[in-house]
């Protein structure tokens, strides 16, 4: 199933609507939400997702993580990197 | 004959006294606004205008054929050909978003002509609404003969009539504060806030902006209509003089509500006019000298002559004026297709300008300039999408805008759910404003959610040109096709 996320890139200027499917892992997320903004902000490595100020372990499922339609994710530089 | 000051105040103040009916049936609450005082309360109401129908008749007429002989010498197709590109999207942008807007507010003072609690208050709405009819045609018809030239400006009638995003922003602000509401709320959202706030301080600085750039035109226009907005602008201080005696905090909400909404589109249109759409050359400060000089001044002694607080969410106000126009900016250039007008690249001078004039929070931006450049290197002029988005923009719920609070590192987006749907808003002060009047704003779907439900479609192009009306001869580009001598490619 489509599952439709708000997510906001450290250092893009706006929220953008990613779509990913709830098998695909959290990774994804980050992928392709750098890649959305990849006109504004060259993608980086080491790129984690939160939600809720919690990093969000990248090979779990998206379902698994909780992640509901609609929900806000913020990718961004893992946290001591 | 009787001299002007002696039959002046019983034209004016003719209130009659009402034998068969209440005066609660004649001014029904509902429609005439809360607090519901008698006339009593309202019986001292003035403003310092005090214009009569034969007096406002001959000063229009006088303007209206000042504006006609500037038309007939410098507002013909080929005097707007010798504008700067950039600048003629600025007119674009106000052209679009001017004009209905404006028969919006003929609608609103209107109903304060009919339902406002004293008849001076009505006389000078009545007034109102044919300075907003005014407003309306003017425009309309100069633009008009420059549809053939460039169709970008036939969205000068257009855009109300569109589901384009901005379009959506704009209408969802204007029905509410225009259409929407009683003579009070429509006297301190539209008269004090929106007019004496910010629009009739905006037509002077853009009218300094118009004559640098060498648009007489538009000089012209909004000088004509500024000397309008500043007589019937005059409404909201009159109606909040005598309700802060009896309500405080009726105006006192009304006023943060009406501040914080207003804010949001002015300083699209306004800060994308003054620091990307006006050429170099022709500016005459940034958008944010213009907010401090002329706005936050002046709005901070309107509110201590009222006795009335600053909004509370003032800090986060005074810190999105660094912010939250830039942040719009970049974002809207990289989604330019979604508009009708064309957006410049700033190029070296440009950033280095803007750099310096805004020390503390140009750095943010900087790289995402330096980014969209490259793009720009790699593809070659005329490739437009290789720096454009493609994926869909998020919206607030509340105002319909992009999510573009907060900075490039913290954006201040909230979400919620209330009821059983989840919600999201650009700012706190948005969510707010949902929150304290849910049964107002909760059926309204911005465009995601009606990508979701299925009435708007998915598909970026079939958005642009099913939903949102526009076509490839008059979207968005950039206004160099990519073709800047700066630029080189790689």
């Amino acid at each position: 199933m489509l599952v439709p996320l708000y997510g906001f890139l450290e250092g893009d200027t706006l929220g953008l609507v990613i779509l990913v499917q709830d098998d695909q892992p959290v990774s994804e997320v980050a992928r392709a939400l750098q890649e959305a903004a990849s006109m504004r902000v060259p993608p980086r490595d080491g790129m984690a997702v939160y939600r809720d100020g919690q990093r969000l372990d990248p090979d779990r499922k998206v379902a698994e993580a909780g992640l509901t339609p609609l929900a806000r994710v913020d990718v961004r530089m893992e946290s001591g990197r | 004959m009787l001299q002007r000051e002696q039959w002046l105040d019983l034209a004016r103040k003719l209130d009659w006294e009402y034998t068969y009916v209440s005066e609660r049936e004649v001014f029904p609450e509902p429609v005439s606004g809360a607090p519901w005082l008698p006339h009593e309360a309202w019986s001292t109401w003035d403003e310092p205008y005090r214009t009569s129908y034969p007096e406002y008749v001959a000063t229009q007429h006088a303007k209206e054929a000042s504006v006609a002989a500037v038309q007939d010498a410098v507002g013909r197709l080929d005097d707007y050909r010798k504008l700067d590109p950039a600048w003629l999207s600025s007119l674009k942008l106000h052209a679009a978003a001017l004009p209905l807007a404006e028969f919006d507010a003929v609608i609103g003072q209107l109903r304060a002509a009919r339902f406002g609690r004293d008849s001076a208050w009505r006389n000078t709405a009545l007034l109102g609404a044919l300075d907003e009819l005014r407003h309306t045609q003017i425009p309309l018809a100069l633009m008009h003969d420059l549809v053939q030239w460039d169709p970008q400006f036939d969205w000068t009638h257009r855009f109300y009539h569109t589901n384009d995003w901005v379009a959506i922003a704009a209408r969802h602000l204007f029905d509410e504060m225009l259409l929407l509401a009683d003579p009070i709320e429509f006297a301190i959202a539209t008269n004090f806030v929106f007019e004496t706030g910010f629009t009739n301080l905006q037509f002077v600085g853009l009218a300094a902006v118009s004559q640098s750039v060498g648009d007489r035109m538009f000089e012209k226009m909004l000088g004509s209509i500024q000397t309008d907005e500043a007589r019937h602008a005059q409404i909201g201080p009159a109606v909040i003089e005598l309700l802060v005696e009896h309500d405080r905090g009726t105006v006192q909400r009304l006023v943060d509500k009406w501040f914080w909404r207003s804010w949001l589109l002015f300083s699209i249109l306004t800060g994308f006019s003054m620091d990307y759409l006006t050429p170099l050359e022709g500016r005459q400060g940034s958008f944010r000298e213009f907010m401090g000089e002329w706005i936050l001044e002046q709005f901070q002694i309107s509110l201590d002559r009222f006795g009335l607080a600053r909004p509370w969410y003032w800090d986060q106000f005074v810190e999105s004026l660094d912010r939250y126009h830039h942040m719009v900016y970049v974002s809207a250039y990289t989604y330019r297709a979604t508009v009708w007008f064309d957006m410049p690249l700033p190029g070296p001078a440009e950033r280095e300008w803007l750099a310096a004039k805004y020390p503390t929070t140009w750095a943010e931006f900087d790289p995402l300039w330096e980014r969209i450049t490259e793009r720009w290197r790699d593809a070659g002029p005329g490739v437009e999408w290789f720096s454009h988005g493609a994926t869909p923009v998020a919206f607030c719920d509340l105002c319909q805008l992009v999510l573009c609070g907060g900075s490039p590192r913290h954006n201040t987006a909230r979400t919620v759910v209330h009821g059983d749907r989840p919600y999201i808003f650009c700012s706190e002060p948005c969510e707010r404003l949902f929150l304290d009047e849910p049964e107002r704003y909760r059926q309204h779907r911005d465009v995601v959610k009606r990508i979701l439900a299925g009435e708007a479609p998915a598909n970026l192009l079939e958005l642009l040109r099913l939903y949102f009306g526009l076509q490839q001869d008059h979207w968005g580009k950039d206004v160099a096709r990519g073709a800047y001598p700066w630029l080189g490619r790689r």
